[in-house]
């Protein structure tokens, strides 16, 4: 009898110990979060991937590039290893792209929908870590343009906006592309560096239609301007990319993720170049904030980070220029990369 | 016009039936196999597979085949007469995958369809499976609904998608065994709905079949 209830004192012992350990996890957590939770908005299923240091209830949405891209490719270098010790980063899969998954028809994709599905975002953090959570939003090339559509709609929860290398203005890329290459080539033909490249470059901007967009030309100048960061790397004009990968080879389905990708770009592409711009209404956007770009984007070349900078309707403002850096700024040059961001939390939190 | 264009189609279509039509007559002596002697057990096999894609998705599927119809087809070559064995088999699956490194990939199905499957007198078997009857059922991680200002949890959250497939593979059958055959597959299946269009996805198959009379019937033999 005595040794029953021996046993049973150590059973009810050990659940009073797992309940205490475990009641106590949920705060211990939020120091270091590893969630995954589903934001269902009008007919999508969007992952957010939520890592790192919750403690002050503060969360950084990342706002990844595309249309079409991944929130987790994000999760690499200073931004894994420097700033989610500073707050909680949320690596977001928009709709139709990544993992997200959903049922709607062409019409259930659009800038203003997505804009809107990222405030969803913010509403299920707060319901989720409760409502004093404040936020700060980063957007990266296509997020560039996501973020200003999100903040147009409602900035009231953001405590500052983060543009690195974000094209606002998607209208005016095709004869920046132009300009920018008839700039930069010379430069570098001048400095010997891969010179076969940059003549190509400026053949290439030379027989493009230069009065009216057009599709073709506008995607072979996209694509040149890719293959520039390649070239800039090369001739160590910037810092290799560090791309720590955390993995992400396994965590998405290559295969959905591109299946994705072309057919959300095929819908939003359609427009995109053609009419939107936000840089007149930049000025409407009064929260703090910060643009980032590397000096050698040819991606979104520089010219935009400079109209960023100038409509942007905030009184505390900064640009920064990363010189070694070219279209992914955080891969280029982690660390003063997350020297910047992580000052500009600290002074705006 | 139209009606003349609706008879020469009409035409087209009957001399190409009776020339399918004769030259099976001239090629092929149907041997029908009787099978409706046998019990449904003895009709119906079992399968389990491993069904992914290695990489990403990995799952098991679980399946049953009843025979429909058999026929041994002899056709006359060099070599001398070659015996193949026809079957068109009724069939439903049930599966899972998951994604081991996330969360956000995992789901049940199940489908229903025919299986043509042609074997040869070495046990050599190649089939095609079409599986018209499909539904994908994914299973999210915390899932968090937004209308309007109004945040609540889904219970049970996912999403159902049609998922008709299809399925092409070789295998080995196994006569007189326990486990009756073997079989690999690439399967192609479409989850729709999904997003703004359908998600086409791949997987791998392989598998073995088992019969539960057979399997009787070994054991009352050791």
């Amino acid at each position: 009898m005595q040794k029953a209830m021996n046993n049973y004192s150590k059973i009810i012992l050990l659940i009073i110990a797992l309940w205490t350990v475990f009641s106590c996890s949920k705060d211990e957590n939020l120091n270091n979060l590893d969630d995954t939770i589903y934001v269902r908005h009008k007919g999508a299923d969007m992952p957010a991937y939520i890592h790192g240091n919750a403690s002050e209830k503060i969360f950084l949405i990342i706002l990844h590039g595309g249309p079409g891209g991944i929130g987790l490719s994000y999760r690499t270098n200073t931004i894994k290893s420097d700033i989610e010790k500073v707050c909680a980063v949320v690596y977001f899969d928009q709709r139709g792209s990544g993992m997200s998954q959903g049922s709607y028809n062409k019409n259930g994709i659009s800038l203003d929908i997505m804009a809107e599905d990222v405030l969803a975002l913010t509403k299920v953090i707060k319901h989720k870590y409760g409502n004093d959570s404040r936020f700060f939003l980063m957007g990266h090339s296509w997020g560039g343009l996501l973020g200003p559509a999100t903040l147009l709609k409602d900035q009231s929860d953001f405590l500052g906006w983060i543009n690195v290398a974000g094209s606002h203005n998607p209208k005016g890329m095709y004869f920046e592309y132009i300009e920018n290459f008839k700039r930069v080539a010379p430069e570098q033909i001048d400095a010997e560096n891969s010179i076969d490249f940059w003549q190509g470059a400026l053949d290439l901007v030379n027989n493009v239609n230069p009065t009216q967009f057009n599709e073709d030309d506008g995607a072979k100048m996209n694509s040149k301007a890719h293959d520039a960061e390649e070239i800039f790397e090369n001739d160590n004009l910037n810092t290799k990319g560090n791309y720590d990968s955390d993995k992400i080879v396994f965590k998405y389905n290559l295969f959905t993720m591109y299946w994705n990708t072309l057919n959300t770009q095929n819908i939003l592409d359609n427009d995109l170049f053609r009419t939107v711009n936000y840089t007149d209404r930049l000025s409407e956007i009064t929260i703090p904030s910060l643009v980032l770009w590397g000096r050698n984007d040819m991606v979104v070349p520089i010219k935009f980070a400079q109209d960023a900078f100038n409509n942007l309707g905030s009184t505390s403002k900064k640009l920064v220029f990363l010189e070694n850096s070219g279209h992914s700024p955080m891969t280029n040059e982690g660390e003063l990369f997350a020297v910047e961001v992580i000052q500009f939390i600290n002074q705006n939190k | 016009m139209c009606m003349k264009l609706k008879l020469r189609l009409l035409m087209l279509f009957f001399i190409v039936f009776i020339k399918i039509g004769s030259a099976q007559n001239l090629e092929i002596p149907e041997l029908p196999t009787s099978i409706t002697s046998l019990s449904f057990l003895e009709r119906t096999e079992f399968k389990v597979s491993y069904f992914g894609n290695i990489f990403w998705n990995n799952g098991l599927n679980f399946g049953a085949e009843y025979l429909l119809i058999e026929n041994e087809k002899v056709k006359n070559r060099k070599r001398g007469q070659r015996t193949n064995t026809h079957q068109f088999l009724l069939k439903g699956n049930l599966g899972f995958t998951t994604n081991f490194a996330a969360k956000t990939d995992t789901g049940v199905f199940t489908n229903y369809g025919v299986t043509w499957r042609r074997t040869n007198k070495k046990g050599k078997q190649f089939s095609i499976e079409l599986n018209p009857l499909g539904y994908y059922r994914s299973f999210l991680p915390e899932t968090y609904k937004v209308n309007g200002n109004n945040v609540e949890k889904v219970f049970l959250p996912g999403r159902g998608y049609y998922a008709p497939s299809i399925s092409v593979g070789i295998g080995k059958q196994r006569p007189g065994k326990k486990i009756t055959g073997r079989y690999f597959n690439i399967n192609f299946m479409l989850r729709t709905p999904y997003n703004a269009g359908s998600l086409p996805a791949f997987n791998f198959e392989y598998g073995y079949r088992f019969n539960f009379k057979k399997k009787r019937d070994a054991k009352s033999n050791e």
